[in-house]
């Protein structure tokens, strides 16, 4: 009894000793597991990306009326809205009447009397490089197309409403005509028949741009080379492929 | 009935198991699209039918096509920078196969006007703004239109 007790011991020390050294090696020599950045780097012939300048939004609603034109989006759903932030001493105060169709009604005395600084922010789908929405989906029905589009199949897709829930931006919904889940296509019917979504055509004052990153040319790529950007919800490792510049800290 | 002997059950077994792969095989390849891209978990064929979603807005060089003088003229003037259709309403509703069917709409309202460029706390310092403090516009009274005084154009103070 002594000494099956001793022999399991040293076994078990063994056992320790052996694990040990393979999980070093494999930390020093193993596969990449940290999150990796390949903006600019993808191997396919497009890798589409889109920017929007939060200096530059005056908060008129073009772009969410002509995004519910363009691609008939029912009353109260959005598949592009705009967030009006107003920072006072009290602290933040967020508004989107009806997803900012109508623009933004001006704010009270007190208020603009308090208000350090605002920003009207636009949001839309992230078209995400590692989008959780996909990740989730049960029926194989939302992708993301080898030019960085994440789509939706109406034909597979049986509305069961997960990719609503993982999308950290919101930026989904099930639409209530169809019964299925809906968001932001950057426009791939406008892009592939060589148009610019609808939102940055009609965007009057410079805030949204849409381009591929593999033209040197395009204006996304001259802002992605400046390096002055951010995402929204870095740390959700999502990478996103929506830049945003001026982004204010309190956005998120 | 055959002779049970100490492996029977595990032919019986064989077969079973035989029989289901044979099942699932066979609902696979009919569930399966044809299109089916397993690289990207995705069926091909739902591309070509996003891409053919008809386009509504078609951008001012859609506009150029027939409004050449006009758009010449626009070019000189303040809001050139503008989409013609962010006013005048999307081609969609204008033209239909090449052809007109109906006028565009434009929205000659104060709200058109003020939606852009009324004094809002959130819009840029640099950005064209009034109130109805300015020195000018104190004697407007309610009701009246911005197109009055101020071409649409080319709405320079």
């Amino acid at each position: 009894m002594e000494k099956a007790a001793a022999n399991s011991r040293r076994e078990f020390l063994e056992h320790l000793l052996s694990g040990a050294a393979t999980a070093t090696v494999l930390m020093v020599f193993g596969p990449e597991v940290s999150a990796k950045h390949t903006y600019g780097h993808s191997k396919t012939k497009h890798e589409y990306a889109y920017v929007i300048d939060v200096k530059n939004c005056i908060g008129c609603g073009n772009c969410v009326r002509a995004c519910k034109r363009e691609n008939a989006v029912p009353a109260r759903v959005f598949r592009t809205w705009v967030e009006r932030y107003v920072v006072t001493h009290e602290g933040v105060y967020i508004d989107s009447p009806d997803g900012a169709l109508m623009g933004f009604e001006a704010v009270n005395a007190e208020f603009r009397a308090d208000a350090r600084r605002s920003h009207t922010v636009p949001k839309m789908c992230n078209h995400c490089g590692n989008p959780p929405c996909v990740q989730v989906c049960p029926v194989g029905a939302t992708f993301r197309t080898p030019g960085g589009f994440v789509l939706v199949d109406p034909e597979h897709c049986i509305g069961c409403g997960y990719c609503v829930q993982a999308c950290p931006y919101g930026a989904r919904f099930i639409n209530p005509d169809k019964k299925i889940a809906d968001k932001c296509t950057w426009c791939y019917h406008r892009v592939k028949n060589g148009k610019l979504p609808a939102c940055v055509i009609v965007c009057p004052y410079k805030a949204r741009f849409f381009g591929d990153l593999k033209d040197p040319e395009s204006t996304v790529t001259k802002f992605f080379d400046k390096d002055k950007w951010m995402v929204l919800r870095p740390e959700m490792n999502t990478e996103p492929y929506c830049f945003y510049l001026g982004l204010p800290r309190e956005v998120k | 009935m055959a002779e049970l002997t100490s492996k029977s059950h595990l032919k019986r077994l064989g077969v079973l198991l035989v029989a289901g792969l044979i099942g699932f095989l066979v609902i696979k390849s009919m569930a399966k699209p044809s299109s089916w891209n397993d690289e990207g978990w995705f069926r091909e064929d739902v591309l070509g039918e996003l891409e053919r979603q008809p386009i509504v807005y078609g951008g001012n060089e859609s506009c150029r096509t027939c409004h050449k003088d006009a758009n010449k003229e626009l070019r000189k003037r303040r809001h050139r920078g503008l989409s013609c259709e962010s006013c005048h309403g999307a081609l969609a509703d204008h033209v239909k196969d090449d052809k007109k069917f109906a006028d565009a709409k434009v929205d000659k309202s104060r709200w058109q006007c003020e939606n852009c460029h009324m004094w809002r706390i959130n819009r840029p310092k640099r950005y064209p703004q009034f109130t109805l403090e300015v020195e000018k516009h104190k004697w407007i009274k309610e009701g009246k239109v911005c197109l009055k005084c101020h071409g649409a154009h080319d709405p320079t103070p």
